[in-house]
């Protein structure tokens, strides 16, 4: 059995002391496989260190009536100048353990061969991991700590490492954390949240994961540097990185995700919606948005999101045959309307997407949202945004919307309008030209639009007229 | 299936033993990962001393530098070198010892005094496997007389040991927490080398230089260990009664500084 006792944990820093852990107590016993959740920072590999002993608590009791593991696969318990063979020599000096033994199940397990003649630091990343794990396996502790297992090795490692882990040692104590909370789910039968130095434990999955939620939720989205993006292309590039990083959003596209393994299309669907409308220029989730929409028949919203996928750079050539057949089935010819290539360049020369289109009908029409069927005519007609926002700012005798507009919602977003339609001004001034548009001062957004497109010849002559 | 490990207790009669197992795998870790199995392999742990103090030797012998008596010039270098290498060397790889064992730590049969002691261990190998190497030597081409008692010489030898092993841990564990350790360590060390003893003998001090230089300790092991080798040839001065509560009062510092860094280290 492990005990923790009452466990505080806290980091002097420059900036005052950090609580990590505030009197946090378990136990834990054979059989038991606790899952920790919890948000980046939240103290989880912390508290993983105090149970393996190689940090100490600076208040509190852990008591450990069992063996424990250092942390799995953890590279950096060995000597990288060293060979493979000579690290699983030193680890079985340390044990005690018959080291021929150990060297016959490692080359086994880690199929290294003749690498494990080699320094530890030749390794390419999935080889030491390999090894990292094989070693880990060799020394029979009544608990094993597991701190993000899942990225490591290829599939049918993955697949042994489990076998190993949760086959032969399922009669073990064990603690694991991991970004994935669906390994958690699958592997785990006891599971605690860490939130704010806190830890609530629970017998149930989906109460601990509604709990967890809640957490992420209720707090507002990690800071973005938006400085860092001064035009659109830019702001793709980062996007990919900074979606993956808002832990927002990697909750609401593993819902998502979850929703589609399990075929409830719609449900999916909305979730990465919502995930896109914190990021709508992260390309990847647009093709799943798409094949959510296609697989419950939405084909015109399809169409529009593997468009919008491509805009942003996905590689046509993955989306091509579905595009080809969500034309198809939506009654249009996919030869007439082909992918528009994506380019790189300026704003108004690149291919415009769902997000582009609805920030430009927010712009230039006062709309938040186009129906899927007018944005799928737009995207089809216009290979640039200049076109499009030409288009959308000639249409009508009320040439322009003037005046006030709501404030952007769903993938209207304000990063996107200012890529569009400020990106000639440095990004702090296009913020504010953003701001002014949606202010109910009569003037403001006249201002703002007369500053608007500068470099989009048949925008800004539709504009003018 | 390999049997089950038993959680380690401080207190169980096999502590010792899981505690030398430790210290050997350390060991033999830290002179594979310094001298590797190229060419002379581990063999540099003591063919690098020896050609310090051969180079040192051949150097003094060729200033014919003054030394205050008349011993040969050889064996004044290999006693005098010799022991500031004991000294000199250990400190010098026991600090930022820790922060590139870090992970080590993660087993916890490891504790932070371990990783410090076989350093200290392997050091005190290089250099006394160098010292009694070189006097062989010396002896059997007849440069040097062999010592007159032996005994002493390892007596002197061991105080030298003792005030470095004390003086590496408390170091190395300071350097954990304050990299002006690391920084102010190299110059101490070369002010401390002309005064401990290596390049002099005491006797040949004027009374005024002799008392303040009797408050380093390394001079009174030095002192020791050249009363051992040359007997009644030289005339020695050391106190015991200082040099030993000095060391009891620094080993004390350096376990309580390592226990009081093993409490606040962050493994990696």
């Amino acid at each position: 059995m492990i005990r923790l006792d009452d466990v505080t944990k806290i980091y002097r820093t420059r900036s005052g002391d950090n609580v990590v852990l505030d009197k946090v107590g378990f136990e834990l016993r054979m059989g038991e496989r606790l899952g920790i959740l919890g948000r980046n920072g939240a103290g989880k590999s912390t508290m993983v260190r105090l149970i393996s002993g190689a940090e100490r608590p600076t208040a509190g009791r852990i008591e450990r009536q069992m063996s424990v593991s250092w942390p799995l696969a953890f590279g950096g318990a060995f000597q990288p100048t060293l060979s493979g063979i000579d690290n699983i020599r030193f680890i079985s000096r340390i044990y005690a353990q018959d080291f021929e033994r150990n060297l016959a199940f490692v080359a086994d397990f880690s199929e290294l061969g003749s690498y494990l003649r080699e320094p530890v630091r030749s390794y390419s990343s999935g080889m030491r991991a390999r090894l990292a794990f094989a070693i880990s396996m060799i020394i029979e502790f009544d608990c094993f700590l597991i701190d993000e297992i899942g990225a490591v090795g290829d599939a049918r490692f993955h697949d042994r490492c489990n076998d190993e882990l949760f086959c032969k040692r399922g009669d073990r104590a064990m603690v694991l954390i991991s970004h994935d909370p669906g390994y958690l789910r699958d592997h785990c039968n006891r599971f605690a949240l860490l939130h704010g130095g806190n830890l609530a434990l629970f017998d149930d999955f989906d109460v601990a994961y509604d709990r967890f939620r809640d957490v992420i939720g209720l707090n507002t989205p990690s800071p973005v540097d938006r400085g860092a993006a001064p035009d659109r292309a830019a702001l793709i590039e980062v996007a990919q990185h900074r979606a993956l990083a808002d832990e927002q959003f990697r909750m609401l596209v593993r819902d998502g995700d979850w929703a589609r393994d399990a075929g409830r299309w719609e449900e999916a669907e909305r979730h990465y919606a919502a995930a896109l409308a914190l990021h709508p220029f992260q390309r990847s989730y647009w093709v799943q948005h798409a094949h959510m929409a296609k697989e419950s028949g939405a084909y015109a919203r399809a169409e529009n999101s593997y468009r919008t996928a491509c805009a942003l750079g996905e590689p046509a050539a993955d989306v091509e045959a579905f595009l080809r057949f969500t034309v198809a089935q939506g009654g249009g010819d996919p030869d007439a309307w082909p992918i528009h290539p994506y380019t790189k360049g300026a704003a108004s020369a690149q291919v415009p997407g769902r997000a582009d289109a609805e920030a430009l009908a927010w712009l230039l029409r006062g709309e938040t949202e186009l129906s899927d069927d007018v944005l799928r005519d737009l995207l089809r007609r216009h290979g640039s945004c200049d076109a499009l926002a030409a288009a959308m700012a000639g249409e009508g005798q009320n040439a322009a919307w003037t005046g006030a507009r709501p404030a952007p919602t769903g993938f209207v977003h304000e990063d996107a309008i200012r890529v569009l339609a400020f990106a000639h001004l440095p990004p702090a001034t296009g913020e504010q030209r953003v701001e002014q548009l949606s202010a109910p001062d009569d003037d403001a957004p006249e201002t703002a639009m007369a500053d608007a497109f500068r470099d989009w010849p048949m925008t800004r002559k539709a504009l003018d007229r | 299936m390999a049997p089950p490990v038993s959680p380690p207790s401080s207190l169980a009669p096999g502590s010792w033993r899981v505690q030398g197992r430790v210290l050997k795998a350390l060991l033999l870790r830290e002179m594979l990962t310094r001298y590797g199995r190229h060419n002379i392999g581990f063999l540099w742990l003591f063919v690098e001393p020896m050609l310090f103090t051969l180079g040192v030797a051949a150097l003094w012998t060729a200033a014919e530098a003054y030394h205050g008596s008349d011993l040969p010039i050889v064996a004044f270098a290999l006693t005098g070198y010799s022991s500031v290498l004991l000294w000199r060397n250990m400190p010098g790889r026991c600090i930022g010892a820790l922060w590139s064992n870090l992970s080590l730590l993660y087993h916890r049969n490891i504790r932070v005094l371990d990783i410090y002691v076989a350093r200290v261990l392997l050091e005190f190998g290089g250099a006394t496997i160098s010292f009694a190497g070189l006097s062989l030597l010396f002896i059997t081409i007849g440069s040097i007389d062999p010592p007159r008692n032996i005994l002493e010489v390892v007596g002197g030898w061991l105080l030298i040991a003792w005030i470095g092993a004390a003086l590496a841990i408390f170091l190395g564990a300071l350097s954990h927490e304050s990299e002006l350790v690391d920084k102010l360590w190299h110059p101490a060390s070369y002010l401390i080398f002309p005064l401990s003893g290596a390049a002099f003998l005491v006797d040949a001090l004027p009374p005024v230089a002799r008392e303040y230089v009797l408050y380093i300790p390394m001079v009174h092991g030095t002192e020791i260990v050249r009363e051992g080798f040359f007997g009644t040839r030289i005339t020695a001065h050391y106190d015991l009664g200082y040099v030993v509560p000095f060391c009891l009062v620094l080993t004390l510092l350096a376990l309580m500084t390592t226990r009081w860094v093993a409490r606040r280290v962050v493994p990696e």
